[in-house]
C-alpha cells in the first residue's frame, strides 16, 4: 500500500465508524440483556443470565418465538417451488409480456407494507382465515417472494443454455433434464433466496402486526406489545435468541453456497 | 480425381448412416440453411467447414434435433427424424463449450447418458471405466470438472458422447477455444477415437486445417448453401467454385474478361496483362466474359531473373511489397510490375539455401496455366 497517509485515515476512520454504528444496537441489546438489574440499561447493572432463564420459562414469549418459527418455515416452504420455478422461468425461457411480468413482480416492493398488510387483512379477514398461522406464512411469501426470484434468476441466467441440449442429447426427457440438470445448477440461487424468506417472515414485523391476534401473536408483535406496557431485560434477551438464529442462518448459508455467492445474487 | 480415402473406402460400397435430403431452416426470414443436401456412408469422418454464419451449426443442430427444419427432412439409418425429439435419438455430441455438467463428476458425467439411456445399471461402472480409459482419463474419474483442465474437460466431453455407441457423434467446433497445440493434438486424437471405434462423424469448424487433417469427406458451406461435398485432397486440388478456393488455401485471385478459349484454356486480360488460364466450372467459357482466376500462394515459383524460370508458361516480374519469415518458410507479397494494385502472395519454402529477397527488391514470378483455376464471376 502506498497510499498518503492522510487518505488511509480517512478510510480506516470511515471504517470504524460504519463498524460502530452497524454494531452498536447489537452490542448494547446483548449488554442490557446480561443486567443483573430488574430495568433494561446499558452498560448493564452487574451480569447475569437470569433473563434468560427467564424467558426459557415464559411461555408467551416461547409460544410466539416457535410460532415465528411456523411462519417463518410455511412462507419458505411455499417460497421454494414458487419463487424457483418463476425464476428459472423469467431467465431462461422467452416468457409472454415477461417485462410486464417482472414489474408485476417487483410491486410488493413499490407498495408501502402497511398498504400490503392491510390489503391482506381485509382479505384475509373476508375469507374467515384471521386466527390462524398459516395465512401468516403465506402473507410474509407475498411480499417478500422477489427476493426468491432474484436469487433464482441471477443463478438460472448465468447457466449455459447448452446444458439442458448436453441433457437432452444424453438421453434425458424434460422432466429429468430438469431434476439432473437445471435445478441442480440453480441450486445455490435456490439455497440463498429461501435461508433470505427465511429471515425475513422470522423478522416480518407490520405485517404480522396487522394479521395477528392474541391466539396466533409472533415473537416480533409480542415484543412491540411488551414495551408498550414495561420494558423488563427479558425483551433485550429474547432479542438476543433471535439475532443469534439469524447468525446462526447466515453461518449455515455460508457453509452450504458460500457467502459470496449470496451476496453476488442479490 | 481419386484421393487416397476414397480409394481406401469407395462412398457406394458403404450403408447411408446419415441423409439430408433438401434440408431449408428459416428464422425470421432469414435463411441460415438454403436446400442442404449430403449422403454419409457409415464409419466416415465429415467435417462442415465454412466461415462464422455459413449455416454449418444450425444444419449440425436440426441434425442432433435441437432445431426442426422449416423444410426437408434428415434420415438415420433410413428413418427419418425430424419429428423425434432429441432425447430420443441416438446421437452423441460434443459441444462448442463442452456443456459438461459441474456438479457432477468425470465419471458422473460420463455415466449420465447411460442412465438416462437405461442401460443395466450393474454394466455401468465398468462401461464408464472403459470409455474413461479410452480417452485416457482413468486416473481422473472422481474429479469435478472444474478440477480438470482444458484438454482434460474435451475428454471427458467425448468420452459422454460416445459411452452409449451412439449412431452418430456431432463435433461442435469444440476445439475452436484451445490454443493451437493443443488443438492440433485434439484433432489427431478425435481422429483415433473414431477409427477404432467406427462411428461416423460430423464435425463442425471454422478451420480449415482441420477440416483436411481430420476428415474423409469435406463439406463447405456459405450463405446456407454447400459450396462442395469432396474428400479433403479433391477440395484443395480442384475447388468448386472461387469461394471454396479462397477459403481454403492461401489463394491469390486475378480477374478479368476472356479474350481467347481453347478447349479448358483459356486466356483473359487481367490487370492490363494476358493470363493463361484453366477453366475449372461445369459448361464452357464464353468470350468476352468476367472470369475469377485463382492461384495458390504455392504454385508459384520465384527467382531473381525471369531467365531462370524458363520452365514456366507464365512469368511476370514484380516488387517486394513484404517479406514475412515464418520459420519453415517465407511469405512474399509482391506488386505485380504494370498492374497496380495487384499483389500476389507466393512462399519460398527453403529460406535456408535460397536467396532471400528484400523489401523493394524485384523479383520474377512463374507458373502453369493449369494452375489457374478460373470460374465464372
Amino acid at each position: 500500500m502506498t497510499q498518503p497517509l492522510s487518505k488511509s485515515i480517512v478510510i480506516w476512520a470511515m471504517v470504524i465508524v460504519v463498524l460502530i454504528v452497524l454494531s452498536a444496537p447489537t452490542i448494547v441489546v446483548l449488554g442490557a440483556s446480561l443486567t443483573s438489574g430488574n430495568i433494561i440499561t446499558f452498560p448493564p447493572d452487574g451480569l447475569s443470565l437470569q433473563w434468560y432463564a427467564k424467558i426459557a420459562m415464559a411461555a408467551d414469549l416461547r409460544n410466539a418465538f416457535l410460532r415465528s418459527l411456523a411462519v417463518a418455515s410455511i412462507c419458505t416452504l411455499i417460497a421454494i417451488p414458487v419463487g424457483t420455478l418463476a425464476g428459472i422461468a423469467l431467465s431462461k425461457y422467452a416468457v409472454r409480456f415477461e417485462h410486464a411480468l417482472q414489474i408485476y413482480l417487483l410491486l410488493p416492493f413499490t407498495i408501502p407494507l402497511i398498504g400490503s398488510g392491510i390489503g391482506l387483512m381485509l382479505l384475509f379477514g373476508e375469507w374467515g382465515l384471521l386466527g390462524q398461522i398459516w395465512p401468516i406464512g403465506v402473507a410474509c411469501c407475498v411480499i417478500n417472494l422477489p427476493f426468491m426470484i432474484w436469487a433464482v434468476t441471477a443463478s438460472a441466467s448465468s447457466l449455459d443454455p447448452d446444458l439442458e441440449l448436453a441433457a437432452a442429447n444424453c438421453g434425458a426427457p424434460p422432466v429429468a433434464t430438469f431434476f439432473h440438470v437445471t435445478l441442480p445448477a440453480v441450486l445455490p440461487g435456490v439455497i440463498s433466496g429461501s435461508l433470505l424468506m427465511f429471515i425475513l417472515a422470522l423478522n416480518e414485523f407490520l405485517v404480522s402486526l396487522l394479521l395477528t391476534d392474541a391466539r396466533t401473536v409472533t415473537l416480533p408483535v409480542q415484543i412491540y406489545n411488551s414495551i408498550r406496557s414495561i420494558i423488563t431485560p427479558d425483551l433485550a434477551a429474547i432479542s438476543v435468541v433471535f439475532i443469534v438464529c439469524a447468525a446462526l442462518v447466515i453461518a449455515l448459508l455460508d457453509r452450504l453456497v458460500g457467502l459470496d455467492i449470496f451476496l453476488k445474487s442479490k | 480425381m481419386t484421393s487416397q480415402a476414397e480409394a481406401v473406402a469407395p462412398r457406394s460400397s458403404l450403408p447411408v448412416a446419415v441423409s439430408v435430403q433438401k434440408v431449408d431452416m428459416t428464422f425470421d426470414g432469414f435463411q441460415a440453411v438454403k436446400g442442404a443436401s449430403f449422403d454419409l456412408a457409415e464409419g466416415r469422418f465429415l467435417t462442415i467447414l465454412g466461415p462464422s454464419g455459413s449455416g454449418k451449426t444450425t444444419l449440425l443442430r436440426m441434425i442432433a434435433g435441437f432445431q426442426r427444419p422449416s423444410a426437408g427432412e434428415i434420415f438415420i439409418n433410413g428413418v427419418p427424424v425430424s419429428a423425434a425429439p432429441p432425447h430420443k435419438r441416438s446421437i452423441g455430441m460434443v459441444f462448442q463449450k463442452l456443456a459438461l455438467f459441474p456438479h457432477m463428476t468425470a465419471a458422473e458425467n460420463v455415466a449420465f447418458p447411460l442412465k438416462m439411456r437405461r442401460f443395466d445399471a450393474n454394466t455401468i461402472p465398468e462401461r464408464v471405466k472403459r470409455y474413461l480409459d479410452l480417452v485416457q482419463l482413468g486416473p481422473y474419474a472422481d474429479r469435478r470438472i472444474h478440477q480438470l483442465s482444458g484438454g482434460q474437460q474435451q475428454r471427458v466431453a467425448i468420452a459422454r458422447a460416445l459411452v452409449f455407441e451412439p449412431d452418430l457423434l456431432l463435433l461442435d467446433e469444440p476445439l475452436a477455444a484451445l490454443d493451437r497445440k493443443l488443438r492440433e493434438e485434439m484433432q489427431l486424437e478425435f481422429r483415433r477415437i473414431q477409427r477404432e471405434l467406427g462411428v461416423t462423424t460430423i464435425n463442425v469448424t471454422h478451420d480449415q486445417r482441420e477440416a483436411l487433417v481430420v476428415s474423409d469427406e469435406v463439406i463447405v458451406m456459405d450463405k446456407g448453401v454447400i459450396q462442395q461435398n469432396a474428400a479433403p485432397a479433391q477440395t484443395y486440388r480442384t475447388p468448386a467454385n472461387a469461394f471454396v478456393a479462397g477459403f481454403i488455401g492461401v489463394t491469390n485471385f486475378l480477374s478479368g474478361k476472356v479474350v481467347a478459349v481453347e478447349g479448358a484454356n483459356l486466356t483473359y486480360e487481367a490487370a492490363g496483362e494476358a493470363m493463361q488460364g484453366h477453366w475449372s466450372a461445369p459448361g464452357a467459357p464464353q468470350l468476352g466474359a468476367t472470369v475469377t482466376g485463382a492461384l495458390r500462394a504455392e504454385q508459384i515459383r520465384l527467382a531473381a531473373s525471369v531467365a531462370e524460370l524458363s520452365a514456366c508458361q507464365t512469368v511476370k516480374t514484380g516488387v517486394v511489397t513484404d517479406a514475412i519469415f515464418e520459420g519453415e518458410r517465407i511469405v512474399y507479397e509482391i506488386a505485380l510490375t504494370g498492374a497496380p494494385g495487384t499483389v500476389l502472395r507466393a512462399f519460398d519454402h527453403d529460406p535456408v539455401t535460397h536467396k532471400q529477397f528484400a523489401i523493394g527488391e524485384t523479383m520474377a514470378m512463374g507458373w502453369n496455366a493449369r494452375d489457374v483455376l478460373t470460374f465464372p464471376n
